[in-house]
């Protein structure tokens, strides 16, 4: 229990100079502050957790640390000597290390070729000893022996590794550059328990070494097991450095959320009863692909069903596996209590299913087309006529136009003129003239401005109204919880807790996001 | 964990799996022997040695273009130009040889040159395609008319000689053993040595993912343009080759070039995508255009089938490689 102030940082740990220190530092893409006052100390001999919720602003602390991106203002001094990374090159050479979270490894090479890839030792200055290297790369690769699955050698081809493999060549990578900072960007998202034991008793050998360890997670659990210091991030400011010892998890969350209001009674799993009278329209039972560990829900009538949790942990996967963008690989889908079969976006479409991504530029506009071939497309589809009675099809789709209060100069300009905002309202108004029943929204807000985000916010309530059933899945929890009914918490592609009425807080949101990974391990 | 560490060293050192993937070449080496017994069924004197070596000093010119050609594949790039390298090559050798009046010195002044010409057109690929991030196949298409510009301006006719002692020594024997197989000799000897250096592994690393050899720190444009440095002098080889299978200057020699050397490397089992394959796979693949071509002469088809023809047998080599690759 913390007897003395968390922001004090004056425990056991960070006795000698810091290594590193990034200071006020700030980045912007585009219009979004990713960075807005990011602080980062590091002392030898630490593991230094970084945590926060989606976009406080980690990932690109580190990038900024790790010279992959330049910060637009503020230092990185290392040894107290300020320095500018122009590229991963030069950090490198100062010591820097990172292990990405979407991994840094050639499909094509072997085991041990990427394992040192770039810093092979050589013969004459240009050969490379295969047997040596693989030698080299065995001596590695024991520490993960028994607990790395069949097939795990020096030689073996990274693109037939599975996923928890590569993760683990990655780990190894990095640690043999053998840097004197070592930023660790979630390495144990896809690692079992016993794996995670093994990894950890390597970096406490690292940390021995002196050497400056930053930890990213998403477990709550891991964070205090290995973690020294706690750095937390909130939308992209550095708002505490704390001892772990001095820490409790609902302190942490307290300031990820920006309240230090700590509930510790903690209600078990309670589904709180809906006062749904409507009927049931979509029913998922137990999908399962790729990414979707089991996910089952149900969706009522003019109801808005939220999709919370971190990023990447199925909820995208889910919404698309409903569209048949990417069908899962099992699992029941019902419309109105009947067994319905999604093939493809068109058999979707015929169900009565819209689907709006937040990601425009992949999944959403005809850029460089004209406004009105954007918003008529959906309902172009729908239709088997040969010619396109032009007229008629704006008459269509005008009033969703209005009702959208879009802001165009014609429905003849291109629709890269529009704003972000305006663009994704074109994306919802295509399908909102196609009148669906059921309307999967994948991050649809994301880098819109506020005044297009009320608008939609408003249009959703009275969609509902209307009778349209939605999921909702939004990266901005405020957002997700001020929006929806109720909110399912995605974790390592399953739900782990459903959230309605009283329950519908930051709070309860990040608990079940972060705790909720030694429930999902244990089925892993 | 200890308890294994003792008897699982053995067992980590490696997978000894005979994997087909890990030796693309073989596909074709098995359609060069069939395409081989084809050959000597309709042309018995196949198998003579001088029969066999004249073979291979046609086939040569497309091997070495075919090996460079490998190495910008391999870094999932192409090079659209090297057809018209050699002309620019050929043009310029046989002019300077000319120009300088055909001695001993002038011949190797007319070499040199030739070789420098080629370094500098892949130069300019590689710095257009890897610093100015131009789209690599429209860059090489383009610097490849420009090659072909230049080889007619320099040369607007075909026409001039060189001293017989180019294209009889290409010809003749050194040491008792035929010139091309001490060049057959040196290019396999190459490809061996080349495929174990550090820079070939950076190669591969760069065409496997440009994203991730650039978060490792290999210096992803200097590798490209190397690619295209090798290429380049691959194509003057190639060209010098010509010399002495020619013995004449042509400024629309090299043309053809472009296609059939990336023919010969996708024959070979290297992936167009970069990343996977290597350079004894194009030498064959060259080996085997050239034998496709032999067996339709021999088959005595008539004149307006064997283009016909030439297609459809390599396109059946590559279904044949689909097929293996997809088991």
């Amino acid at each position: 229990m913390p007897s003395e102030p968390i922001t004090a940082a004056n425990g056991t740990i960070p006795r000698s100079l810091p290594v590193l220190r990034a200071s006020r530092i700030a980045k912007r893409y585009g219009g979004v502050t990713a960075l807005a006052e990011g602080e980062l100390e590091l002392a030898p001999g630490e593991v230094h957790v970084l945590i926060g919720a989606n976009g406080s602003g980690k990932s690109t602390l580190c990038k900024i640390i790790a010279g992959a991106t330049g910060p637009d203002s503020g230092v990185v001094e290392l040894d107290g000597a300020p320095r500018h990374f122009k590229a991963p090159r030069d950090a490198a050479a100062v010591g820097i290390s990172v292990c990405y979270q979407e991994l840094s490894l050639i499909p094509q090479l072997s085991v041990a070729q990427n394992i040192f890839l770039g810093r092979e030792k050589v013969v004459a200055r240009t050969f490379v000893n295969s047997r040596k290297l693989n030698d080299d790369a065995a001596r590695l690769m024991e520490r993960f022996q028994g607990v790395a699955g069949e097939n795990f050698f020096p030689n073996t081809l990274v693109s037939d590794l599975s996923a928890d493999q590569q993760q683990l060549v990655e780990i190894l990578k990095t640690a043999a550059e053998d840097g004197r900072i070592v930023i660790f960007d979630e390495p144990t998202s896809s690692l079992d328990n016993r794996q995670v034991e093994l990894f950890f008793g390597l970096v406490r050998e690292m940390k021995s070494a002196g050497k400056a360890i930053v930890f990213i997670s998403h477990r709550m659990r891991e964070l205090f097991e290995i973690g020294d210091r706690m750095t937390v991030m909130r939308n992209g400011r550095t708002v505490g450095t704390f001892d772990a010892a001095d820490a409790t998890e609902g302190q942490i969350i307290g300031m990820m959320i920006g309240n230090d209001i700590v509930s510790s009674a903690q209600s078990p799993q309670e589904k709180s009863p809906q006062a749904r009278s409507a009927k049931t329209v979509l029913q998922a039972d137990n999908l399962t692909g790729r990414t979707l560990n089991g996910v089952s829900l149900d969706l009522a009538e003019g109801e808005i069903l939220g999709l919370g949790g971190l990023h990447g942990q199925g909820q995208s996967a889910l919404l698309r596996s409903l569209f048949g963008a990417d069908p899962a690989a099992d699992g029941i889908i019902k419309i109105d209590g009947k067994v319905v079969k999604v093939s493809g976006p068109r058999a979707a479409m015929a169900l009565g299913l819209a689907y709006v991504s937040g990601d425009r530029g992949r999944d959403g506009t005809l850029s460089h087309r004209p406004v009105f071939e954007n918003l008529a497309l959906a309902r172009l589809n729908k239709s088997h006529a040969t010619y396109i009675d032009v007229a008629a099809v704006s008459d269509q789709v005008l009033p969703v136009a209005e009702r959208l209060k879009l802001k165009y100069a014609g429905l003849g300009s291109p629709i890269s003129q529009l704003s972000g905002g305006n663009q994704q309202k074109v994306v919802l108004g295509r399908w909102l003239a196609a009148e669906p029943r059921i309307l999967l929204l994948d991050d649809p807000t994301k880098g819109i401005d506020l005044q297009t985000k009320k608008d939609l916010y408003a249009l959703l309530a009275e969609l509902c109204l209307g009778g349209m059933s939605i999921l909702f899945y939004s990266s901005d929890d405020t957002e997700l919880l001020s929006v929806s009914d109720r909110v399912l918490v995605f974790a390592d592609g399953q739900v782990v807790d459903e959230l309605a009425g009283e329950r519908l807080t930051e709070f309860e949101l990040n608990q079940a996001a972060f705790a909720s990974s030694a429930s999902a391990e244990a089925t892993a | 964990m200890t308890m294994h560490t003792s008897s699982t060293a053995g067992t980590l050192s490696s997978s000894r799996k005979f994997e087909f993937r890990r030796h693309p070449y073989l596909l074709a080496v098995g359609v060069f022997i069939l395409l081989s017994i084809v050959n000597a069924i309709l042309q018995p004197s196949f198998l003579r040695p001088a029969v066999a070596v004249s073979n291979l000093a046609s086939f040569m010119p497309l091997i070495l273009v075919a090996v460079g050609q490998t190495y910008v594949i391999l870094a999932s790039d192409i090079d659209l130009s090297v057809g018209f390298i050699i002309s620019v090559v050929n043009v310029v050798v046989v002019t300077t040889i000319e120009a300088l009046g055909g001695s001993g010195g002038a011949i190797l002044a007319g070499f040199a040159a030739g070789i420098a010409t080629g370094i500098l057109a892949g130069l300019v690929n590689g710095l257009c395609v890897a610093v100015l991030r131009f789209q690599p196949i429209v860059t090489t298409f383009a610097t490849g008319i420009i090659f072909a510009g230049v080889a007619l301006w320099i040369l607007p006719q075909a026409g001039g000689q060189v001293p017989a002692i180019v294209w009889r020594t290409y010809a003749g024997a050194v040491a008792g053993v035929p010139v091309v197989l001490w060049l057959l000799a040196a290019v396999l000897v190459f490809i061996a040595v080349f495929a174990r250096t550090r820079f070939h592994t950076a190669l591969v690393a760069v065409g496997g993912n440009m994203q991730a050899a650039y978060q490792t720190k290999l210096p992803v444009t200097r590798i490209r343009i190397t690619s295209y440095v090798i290429s380049g002098l691959f194509a003057a080889l190639a060209a010098l080759a010509l010399v002495g299978e020619t013995a004449s200057g042509d400024p629309l020699l090299g043309g053809a070039f472009s296609l059939s050397s990336i023919t010969a490397v996708v024959l070979g089992g290297t992936a167009l995508a970069g990343g996977r394959g290597g350079a004894l796979g194009s030498l064959f693949g060259a080996i085997i255009l050239g034998l496709i071509a032999n067996v339709i002469f021999f088959a005595q088809l008539p004149f307006e089938y064997q283009n016909l023809a030439q297609g459809l047998v390599i396109l059946l080599a590559l279904a044949g490689g689909v097929f293996v690759a997809r088991r």
